[in-house]
């Protein structure tokens, strides 16, 4: 329950950050000022804040993507093997959480 | 006669779900490159002709686009469930999910037309 829907509140927020890497992409690719711009973007506050929300809601919905094509596959599909796998993913993105913080 | 509530028929179901899961495995594999890229430049461990050098070129160009389109398949099916799971009338439904359409394609052809242009 949790874990479903945690990945659609990380799906939505995967959505709105493609603008945003789509803008960074075109400033770091562009001009040799355009990419000190977006450098100097990223490394402020609120650009290490959305990285961060970013990355972190990659790193859950890409494991819990994997859960579920697991589960619709036939694997981890009894009750208890879902929990423990949805309570594993959610330790497990919290640890990256953690990790990604002190790295930024 | 019975009263129809929901637009759409039974069949659409299976082919959105197959392709929720396609787009899936796609994104699995692409997907996490251009995060690592992006955090790699964030570091400086790449400069900006290192980045021209790993997007900049026929092969990268390709899976971009491929990323691209299964980016906007899957997030088209994701929050077009969203929108029927806790959007009720119909008319807001078929809007929404309308303009998400037009909306996404426009971004999709957007993003190739960037991609396909570097280097002239």
């Amino acid at each position: 329950m949790i874990a479903s829907l945690a990945h659609r509140a990380s799906g939505v927020v995967l959505v709105l950050f493609v603008p945003l890497y789509l803008w960074l992409l075109h400033g770091m690719t562009g001009s040799p000022d355009n990419f000190i711009q977006v450098q100097a973007w990223l490394h402020s506050g609120l650009g290490k804040l959305l990285l961060w929300l970013a990355g972190v809601a990659l790193f859950f919905h890409f494991c819990n993507g994997l859960r579920f094509l697991s589960i619709d596959a036939g694997w981890f599909e009894s009750r208890q093997l879902m929990r423990l796998s949805a309570r594993i993913i959610l330790a497990m993105t919290l640890l990256a959480a953690l990790l990604l913080g002190l790295l930024l | 006669m019975r009263l129809v509530k929901e637009p759409g028929s039974a069949r659409s179901g299976f082919k959105d779900w197959y392709l929720q899961r396609l787009s899936a495995v796609v994104l699995a594999v692409l997907l996490p490159m251009p995060f690592v890229v992006l955090i790699l430049v964030y570091a400086g461990v790449v400069d900006q002709f290192g980045l021209l050098d790993i997007v900049d070129n026929f092969v990268s160009r390709l899976l971009h686009t491929i990323l691209i389109t299964a980016l906007i398949i899957h997030a088209y099916m994701g929050l077009k469930v969203m929108i029927e799971d806790y959007v009720a009338a119909i008319g807001w439904r078929v809007t929404l999910i309308g303009s998400m359409l037009v909306v996404m394609s426009g971004f999709g052809i957007w993003w190739m037309a960037i991609i396909w242009a570097w280097g002239g």
